[in-house]
């Protein structure tokens, strides 16, 4: 066999080990935040229960009459998702900054993209999908009309994984501040206001009897992009914050 | 090349040659802020439908663009702090972003009042003046984390790594907004058309204006980089000598 | 070796070793005050090198530059005469840091902290991890969560990776500061055998480090 061949052969097989190692460590990150969580029925519990307290303060506060809250229901449900998911955000990285975990995160050699994304991951599912499971109870209670059930379940679905991956990039840029305040709020919030308006509209216009197409294809477009783009962006901006 | 960029990135280059522009910059200002303002105020024939009120057209227009290259502006110096770490570039960020937010707010401001005889109401959420407002609070987001963020450099690359993701998602809100907004409002009275199609005694006072403002713009944005200048280099040799000069 | 004495390798043993890390020129400073500047070192398979500094002199900046964690300086590092920023892949691989926060999460046991940060470079197995905690002093608290051992404690879970791990660099930060004198027995034998088998280690710590093996020291405070 020739030198060349050999050496091309060696690289493959280191190339191939890389990745089987970045699965691994994919793996382990995502399963050990997951171990954390569920260690922490705070983190998981919170969100949800969140999520359930400012959705009822909408009918006592604007009106419980049917009708009117038929029409703010879709609204409600993805305003109330969304702050939910800004509340959970600061688990997303403080511990493992001030335990000195990130430092071995970001010194991992394998790609800080798919460290991210792990995580980004397991904080959908600790935080997201819980709200996503439990949205048609609250929509039943807001009196939204049968139909826009799914619509609602689903735009959530492809919604709220947006709103970890942006929320991500926020809490990255300002993990290692001492005092946040409310400075998360303040930069990830106009972020994620697309996801918001194209899945609030959605529901009230399945129940117009509006064709949804549009709607599940910029969700989609957002979701693949930000899916793409936002831990690298989050990968850099822990690179910052960590310095 | 690399001679050429680091002279461009360097503070005391930018600090002599802005120096030199400024007089320059400001006479222009002047004389197309007088022309145009007396222009438009005095002699543009006044419209039928709008009546006076139009005249903060020539304001609002002007402003408005600016507002929205200040976001592009900002992630191109972004983009060149984190690339090529030049001190310049961030200087120019950090001095734009609260500029902007002047722009803005001001933007908005003349947005209310130009809408208020319009529509009977000093808010609307119109596509425009609705992707005005959420690009207003991104530009406030990157100020607040400028200022939470204490070591310079870290907030440098922090607020550069911001605006890029900002001018990532300005045009998505925009679309989005305006896609949002066409089906509630399927025709909003505030389209330029209706005034582009008016003669040049219209639309040329408006060009000078917007010179006017972009000058405008340019000379705070300089003035503003120069105080910074002048506070990051304080221990440099050049500033020093000026310091001196200054006090004799 | 006494631990006074400063072993400086002959420069001609130098030539027949190529240098795992070397630093040229390294500048630094903070808040406009310059923490070291042309800073230059060499560190060789085998070595230990101790870094030292009063409070304040950048000893932990140093160590975290050299990691790459921190990009506020100037200069170059190069790993195996390469730039670490062309192939940092590479040279992450064969990095260990242990900073001054010792990434021990207090909510997970030690065997799953040392599972998932060792998972980060290459998966090791339970048996493994059972030797490691054992040859550390910490037999039987492998399941342990880390809440509930003392500080002494947590630094030998981290310290159990230095056994786990495959690299040949370690860049330790402090780690003596809350082990007992049988715990810095413990790790003063493992900088020794690592040294042995080829690998280099990088410290800071106000300790006398008594290690039988090359030593060599890098006084912050005479690089201003």
């Amino acid at each position: 066999m020739s030198e060349q061949s050999m050496t091309v052969q060696r690289s493959s097989v280191a190339r191939q080990q890389a990745q089987v190692s970045t699965f691994a460590a994919f793996r382990a990150t995502l399963r050990r935040d997951l171990l954390i969580a569920l260690k922490r029925r705070n983190d998981l519990l919170n969100p949800l229960m969140f999520f359930l307290i400012v959705v009822s303060l909408f009918p006592l506060g604007v009106s419980s009459d049917p009708n009117e809250l038929t029409r703010i229901a879709a609204g409600t449900v993805w305003v109330s998702a969304l702050l939910a998911s800004m509340l959970s955000l600061d688990n997303l990285f403080r511990a493992d900054y001030e335990d000195g975990s990130l430092e071995q995160l970001l010194l991992s050699p394998q790609p800080l993209y798919f460290m991210v994304l792990a995580k980004n991951i397991s904080h959908w599912l600790i935080s997201g999908l819980p709200v996503v499971l439990l949205s048609p109870l609250l929509a039943y209670m807001l009196y939204l009309p049968a139909d826009a059930y799914w619509t609602l379940l689903f735009t959530l679905l492809l919604g709220t994984p947006v709103l970890s991956l942006f929320g991500s990039i926020g809490v990255a840029l300002t993990v290692g501040l001492g005092s946040r305040g409310l400075i998360l709020a303040v930069i990830v919030l106009p972020l994620t206001m697309p996801v918001l308006i194209i899945g609030a509209k959605a529901v009230a216009d399945v129940s117009l009897g509006l064709p949804l197409g549009m709607h599940y294809a910029l969700l989609g477009a957002i979701l693949a992009m930000s899916l793409s783009l936002a831990p690298l962006a989050s990968a850099a901006a822990l690179k910052i914050s960590v310095n | 090349m690399w001679l050429w960029f680091s002279k461009l990135g360097s503070p005391k280059w930018f600090y002599d040659l802005s120096g030199k522009w400024l007089p320059w910059l400001v006479a222009f200002m002047v004389v197309t802020m007088t022309v145009g303002l007396l222009w438009a105020l005095l002699f543009v024939p006044e419209d039928y439908q709008q009546s006076f009120t139009n005249r903060i057209f020539y304001v609002h227009v002007p402003v408005a663009s600016i507002s929205l290259a200040v976001f592009p502006l900002m992630a191109i110096a972004g983009a060149i702090t984190l690339v090529w770490k030049m001190k310049l570039a961030d200087m120019v960020a950090k001095c734009a972003a609260p500029i902007g937010v002047w722009f803005t707010g001001v933007a908005l401001a003349t947005g209310a009042i130009w809408g208020e005889p319009m529509w009977g109401t000093w808010w609307v959420w119109d596509a425009r003046l609705t992707s005005m407002l959420l690009q207003f609070f991104l530009l406030i987001g990157v100020v607040a984390l400028r200022s939470a963020i204490e070591s310079p450099d870290a907030a440098a690359r922090a607020c550069a790594l911001l605006s890029i993701v900002g001018a990532i998602n300005v045009p998505i809100i925009k679309y989005s907004v305006e896609w949002w907004n066409t089906l509630h409002q399927p025709s909003t009275p505030l389209t330029m058309d209706s005034n582009s199609a008016n003669g040049p005694e219209i639309w040329v006072p408006l060009l000078i204006m917007i010179a006017a403002v972009y000058c405008f713009f340019v000379i705070s944005l300089i003035l503003s980089t120069r105080n910074e200048i002048l506070q990051r280099e304080r221990r440099s040799q050049w500033v020093m000598d000026i310091i001196a000069s200054e006090r004799v | 070796m006494s631990a006074s004495a400063v072993a400086i390798p002959a420069t001609d043993h130098d030539a027949f070793r190529q240098p795992l890390l070397q630093a040229s020129a390294l500048f630094c400073e903070r808040d406009e005050r310059v923490l070291f500047s042309s800073l230059n070192f060499t560190l060789f398979p085998g070595e230990v090198m101790q870094v030292q500094g009063s409070n304040g002199s950048g000893k932990t900046t140093l160590l975290r530059i050299l990691c790459g964690l921190n990009s506020s300086y100037e200069g170059e590092i190069f790993w195996l005469g390469e730039d670490i920023d062309d192939d940092r892949e590479a040279f992450l691989a064969s990095l260990l840091y242990i900073g001054h926060r010792v990434g021990v999460n207090k909510i997970l046991t030690a065997r799953e902290n040392l599972r998932w940060s060792c998972a980060l470079h290459a998966p090791v197995t339970d048996t493994d991890i059972d030797n490691a905690m054992a040859r550390v002093g910490l037999l039987g608290y492998a399941d342990v969560p880390c809440r509930n051992m003392s500080a002494g404690q947590q630094q030998r879970v981290s310290l159990a990776r230095l056994l786990l791990s495959p690299a040949k660099l370690w860049v330790l930060d402090e780690p003596f500061t809350t082990l007992d004198i049988q715990g810095v027995k413990v790790l003063e034998t493992l900088l020794a055998e690592h040294a042995e088998k080829g690998g280099a280690v990088l410290v800071t710590t106000h300790h006398k480090l008594d290690v039988p093996c090359e030593l060599r020291r890098l006084n912050l405070d005479d690089r201003k």
